[in-house]
């Protein structure tokens, strides 16, 4: 990842969403992004050039935009046509970005046009988070990365966010997931964690 | 076998599909692979089969099917019949809240500037003492009454628009509690897929989101009605029995939308019933 000072950046053509330029690199503000907020709270997973990514959860291609700066190929899942409409510009400008208009809890319906994964990351706004992150962890390769943001507030309003956060965790363990890292999200994004799991071999 | 987007892979050999881009979106659509079974496809399949030279190549393909898939999804859905609605509703309210905060703020204005001005006593109607206020300012403060009164007919042509639209959307609905207020629940519930899928109880309740939340927290009364109090037999039936109207309308209104989705056309049976059935209930006739 590429730092200057404490402000982290990529490296690619600006202007996505008037993102402010440091010394040429933009400006990936963890205030808007929850994964760049990961990587100010936390650690994260390294992004590498030879890097493919499933992204569930686009939406306006503003992380988008970040992780294609870093990586070989962005395969992003949206659902909704308004933000869809902002991502199909992001993906005309950026050869990287494969926009799929489609669930993200029906796999099955994009599979013929994913490949195999590195790092298959998730940010959607749906009660069933840690079951759409299970369905989709086929495309993930042995030893590959799974992040999910957990919107807790978007589980159960009512339950405590530390309870979804648990239950959510236990989901994850018991599909034999090797968890890695836990975090919250503040001061950045508030109810929301951030957990990192990595698919074992065999 | 396997399919994937540029063909069909399997036993060693490939079928490349010969198509156009609607040809490749069309078949795109159409398949769908096992997730039990799934192997995730690899770019050199596809340079194998012929599909493309090398990776840059593949995904620069791949990325314009996908382009066009998701471009031609989109004129789809807002194709639907109910997708501008939902944006003129909105708008609708948006406008009201507009004059209205206006409207305050000009008053507050006007008495600073006629401190022997008062509201009390007066039964004069908002829109004509914005006319006053208009009339009797230069500058400014006349130019936003102005403006208020624009805002307010430009409100009205709309108000007939979405009731039109409404009744030609959503004919049973609207026959039931009026276009305005269907367009409105159309509009909380996030389109007409989604309100002919709510439940009665989430019908009756749509609009008051604040009090429902404050009734599963804490120990506060649920609310009786959202949205469909602005239907004259709630608003108008007597305190005791209002949330028992409310409930029957709901009740009625899930299966209005139901047939508005799903036939699109006036069932005539169907509102005479319901409507004897809620007239009966608000007259308290009936448990």
């Amino acid at each position: 990842m590429i730092w200057n000072g404490d402000v982290l950046l990529s490296q690619g053509e600006g202007g996505v969403y008037n993102e402010r330029i440091l010394g040429g690199a933009r400006v990936w503000d963890p205030h808007r992004s929850k994964m760049s907020a990961l990587y100010h709270v936390g650690t994260g997973v390294e992004l590498t050039p030879g890097m493919r990514v499933l992204y569930l959860g686009a939406a306006n291609g503003t992380t988008v935009s970040h992780v294609a700066d870093y990586v070989d190929v962005v395969y992003a899942v949206e659902f909704a046509p308004r933000p869809m409409q902002d991502l199909l510009e992001v993906s005309r400008r950026r050869r990287n970005v494969i926009p799929i208009m489609a669930d993200a809890a029906r796999p099955e319906q994009y599979a013929p046009l994913v490949e195999a994964v590195d790092l298959l990351y998730q940010d959607v706004a749906q009660p069933e988070q840690a079951s759409i992150a299970l369905r989709n962890c086929s495309f993930l390769k042995t030893g590959g990365f799974l992040v999910l943001m957990l919107k807790t507030r978007s589980v159960d309003v009512r339950k405590e966010p530390a309870v979804i956060f648990q239950d959510t965790l236990d989901v994850l363990l018991s599909a034999r997931l090797i968890v890695l890292e836990c975090v919250w999200l503040a001061p950045f994004h508030h109810d929301h964690a951030a957990i990192v799991c990595m698919k074992p071999g065999g | 076998m396997q399919s994937y987007w540029f063909g069909d892979v399997g036993d060693g050999c490939c079928t490349l599909f010969i198509g156009d881009l609607n040809a490749i979106i069309d078949r795109i659509r159409s398949i769908s692979s096992s997730m039990d079974s799934f192997i995730p496809l690899g770019w050199e399949q596809a340079v194998l089969c012929g599909a493309c030279s090398d990776r840059i190549d593949y995904l620069a393909k791949l990325q314009a099917v996908c382009i066009a898939a998701a471009e031609r999804s989109i004129r789809e859905q807002y194709s639907r019949k109910d997708a501008e609605l939902l944006q003129m509703v909105r708008t609708l309210d948006e406008i009201d809240n507009v004059i209205n905060l206006l409207s305050e703020r000009t008053a507050e204005w006007y008495l600073v500037r006629h401190p022997a001005f008062s509201r009390k006593y007066r039964r004069t109607p908002a829109h004509v003492l914005v006319k006053s206020m208009r009339e009797r300012n230069k500058g400014a403060l006349g130019r936003v009454a102005g403006e208020i009164e624009q805002l307010s007919e430009t409100r009205t042509i709309l108000a007939k628009e979405v009731s039109a639209r409404a009744n030609n959307v959503m004919p049973n609905t609207s026959a039931l509690i009026g276009g305005l207020v269907a367009a409105r629940l159309l509009s909380h519930a996030g389109g007409l897929l989604l309100l002919s899928r709510l439940p009665a109880s989430a019908i009756q309740v749509l609009g008051a989101r604040t009090a429902l939340f404050a009734h599963l927290k804490t120990r506060s009364p649920c609310p009786k009605h959202g949205i469909i109090f602005q239907h004259r037999r709630v608003h108008n039936a007597p305190r005791n029995i209002r949330g028992k109207v409310a409930r029957v309308l709901a009740g009625k209104i899930a299966i209005a939308a139901r047939l508005d989705y799903f036939r699109g056309v006036t069932d005539p049976a169907f509102l005479e019933s319901a409507q004897e059935r809620i007239d009966a209930v608000g007259k308290g006739n009936e448990p």
